[in-house]
């Protein structure tokens, strides 16, 4: 019996180490796994423009002048990407959305839907359609605002260390006059150091 | 019993092809504009590649992909490749440490050069340009613009004319004139101004239309396994060897410090190893002429001699390349020798080792080796339309040689279109 047990064993920790594991990484405790741009930085950045959103008081006064109406925005297609990272940038954009329709203080129009509308508007306009329920063409709304921004980063890789500045600089601006009515920055450094062996 | 030993020892010495052996059909393949067939040769190295050799060859495989036209795949194996080679980059594995010294330096993951990595970022730049991902190819310029500043910004003046990369420079300085950003160029054209100045355009200008050709000429220089012979013996304390090394004057002398309590049963023991010596690939061309709609449009310059770089990476090395044989070599004759002194049954096992350590010791032959011995740059005034532009080779004697595959180059007004050509 002894004889076996060992082996047994040993089959016991094979099996238990064959596989592959998935843990489910809860967001609010995310952290970078390196230098480079991260899921964690995502969110440091919707929080820090929240944020300064609100500190700006961009919408509250809008909302005074208009009579409570929200500000009708539009997302640049994408970030300005001046680092050495191909990062979907579009994806900040996007983020931030989402927290500004949600928290009730903007509306966008949808930049990426213009193609899809038009052709649903034509299709509806033919014969195919009840003309009294179809949808109505000339009712798109114009955006007063774009949200834009770059983001850039500077690094410096030497042995085993890797040193990495990013910035994200974003800003909104007034179609007609091209002012700038808001503008904040989120910026983090971050230094990663490899193991010597591997 | 002794017999079927001396049979595994030759089998152990048969199979251990080289890399440069292993990698010669795709390379002749690639050379000979066949690649389709190279691509074949190469999937399937990839595929019963060891995991030291993977990361090398999928460099091999992008390159493939990048002169066929296949930018998409060229981008997934050469990013592939810079990924890893990133998170070993000045690291050590204790296991390739010892395989390297106990059995042959091609037992470890390969490491590219400097000159390589630099390659890297500038053949995907160039996959991103040319596949139209104009946004990709601006973050693979920062990434080349940082590559630089970390293998070349710490290099002296004379180390930067052997071992800089002229190309890497003049490509991002064109795709910071092409994002309007001209004295980020300028910095990158001055740079290149140090190592290559002939090449350095007469002005900066965005807005000028332009067509920008870059040629790759020759073949990379390769590496081959030569036996060295030398001869080993007790100086006091230590142990002294010789040797001859091609292309050297002289013999070669080295010391192993302290290991003169190594019994040698004769005043000396003659011994061999594997050296890696670097050939360069023979070249019959002379000079490039960029042909525009059947007319000579002008001569390519020199841009950049990828091969002298490859070399002087090759001879700076060379010093720890030798140190590591010695050492193997030490392994080797105290095997043979001192341990081979036991009875009869053990002094066969060490003669038998020491035979095996000989037959699987191969140089490590590796590098990329798809890469062309040089660069060469053509610059001219384009405006909007197609026309077709081949490279067309000429050699010493003034005789076409042969050319380029001629593509069709549409120009926009007042943009700078790139050219790459193989």
């Amino acid at each position: 019996m002894k004889k076996l047990l060992l082996p047994i064993l040993c089959l016991l920790f094979v099996a238990a180490c064959a596989g592959q594991t998935t843990k489910e990484i809860d967001l609010s405790k995310d952290t970078a796994e390196n230098a480079d741009f991260s899921s964690a930085d995502l969110a440091r950045i919707t929080d820090g423009t929240m944020n300064s959103l609100s500190a700006n008081g961009f919408f509250q006064q809008y909302a005074a002048e208009h009579a409570g109406q929200k500000p009708v925005m539009l997302l640049a297609k994408e970030l300005k990407n001046n680092t050495d990272e191909h990062i979907n940038t579009r994806l900040i954009l996007e983020k931030i959305r989402t927290r500004l329709i949600n928290e009730g203080t903007s509306q966008f129009v949808d930049d990426q839907a213009f193609d899809s509308a038009l052709e649903q508007l034509n299709l509806q306009a033919s014969d195919l359609y009840d003309n009294a329920k179809a949808a109505k063409i000339g009712k798109f709304v114009g955006a007063k605002y774009v949200l834009r921004g770059t983001i850039s980063n500077i690094r410096k890789r030497s042995g085993r260390e890797d040193i990495n500045y990013m910035n994200v600089t974003l800003d909104i601006f007034e179609v007609e006059t091209l002012l700038i009515k808001w503008t904040n920055e989120v910026e983090f450094k971050r230094v990663s150091t490899k193991g010597a062996m591997r | 019993m002794r017999k079927a030993c001396l049979a595994t020892i030759v089998l152990l010495a048969v199979g251990c092809a080289t890399y440069t052996s292993r990698m010669e059909l795709s390379r002749d393949l690639y050379y000979d504009g066949r690649y389709g067939d190279a691509l074949a040769n190469l999937d399937k190295l990839v595929k019963d590649a060891a995991e030291r050799d993977h990361y090398l060859l999928l460099l091999e495989r992008g390159k493939v992909d990048l002169a066929a036209g296949a930018y998409d795949s060229a981008i997934v194996d050469l990013q592939k490749a810079e990924r890893r080679f990133l998170e070993i980059e000045a690291t050590v594995s204790v296991a390739d440490l010892f395989k390297n010294m106990l059995v042959n330096p091609s037992m470890g993951e390969y490491q590219p050069e400097p000159h390589e990595k630099i390659m890297i970022s500038s053949y995907l730049l160039l996959a991103y340009w040319l596949k139209g991902d104009r946004e990709g190819a601006f973050v693979e310029r920062n990434r080349l613009v940082e590559r630089l500043k970390q293998y070349t910004g710490g290099l002296s003046d004379a180390d930067r004319a052997a071992l800089d990369v002229p190309f890497a420079h003049y490509l991002a300085a064109v795709l910071y004139e092409i994002e309007g950003r001209e004295d980020d160029a300028r910095i990158e054209y001055d740079a290149l101004r140090r190592i290559e100045p002939d090449a350095v355009p007469a002005t900066v200008d965005p807005k000028r239309g332009e067509l920008i050709v870059f040629a790759e000429v020759g073949r990379a220089p390769v590496k081959v396994s030569t036996e060295i012979r030398g001869y080993l013996q007790k100086d006091g304390g230590n142990l002294v060897g010789f040797f001859n090394l091609p292309g050297s004057r002289g013999p070669q002398m080295f010391f192993l410090p302290g290991l003169g309590e190594l019994e040698l049963d004769k005043p000396g023991v003659l011994f061999t190893f594997a050296f890696p010596q670097c050939v360069r690939q023979r070249r019959i061309l002379d000079r490039c002429t960029l042909v525009v709609d059947g007319v000579e449009a002008g001569e390519l310059k020199p841009l950049d001699d990828l091969e002298g770089t490859a070399y002087a990476a090759y001879e700076k090395n060379l010093g720890a390349t030798l140190i590591k044989a010695a050492f193997r070599t030490y392994i080797k004759t105290a095997a043979q020798t001192k341990l081979g002194k036991n009875d009869d049954a053990k002094g066969f096992a060490f003669d038998v080792l020491g035979k095996v350590l000989s037959a699987v010791d191969r140089a490590d032959t590796r590098s990329w080796q798809t890469l062309p011995a040089e660069i060469r740059v053509f610059r001219m005034e384009w405006g909007p339309g197609e026309r077709r532009v081949l490279v067309r080779y000429v050699d010493e004697r003034g005789n076409v040689v042969g050319t380029s595959r001629a593509i069709a180059v549409s120009g926009e007004r007042d943009r700078k279109t790139i050219v790459f050509l193989i």
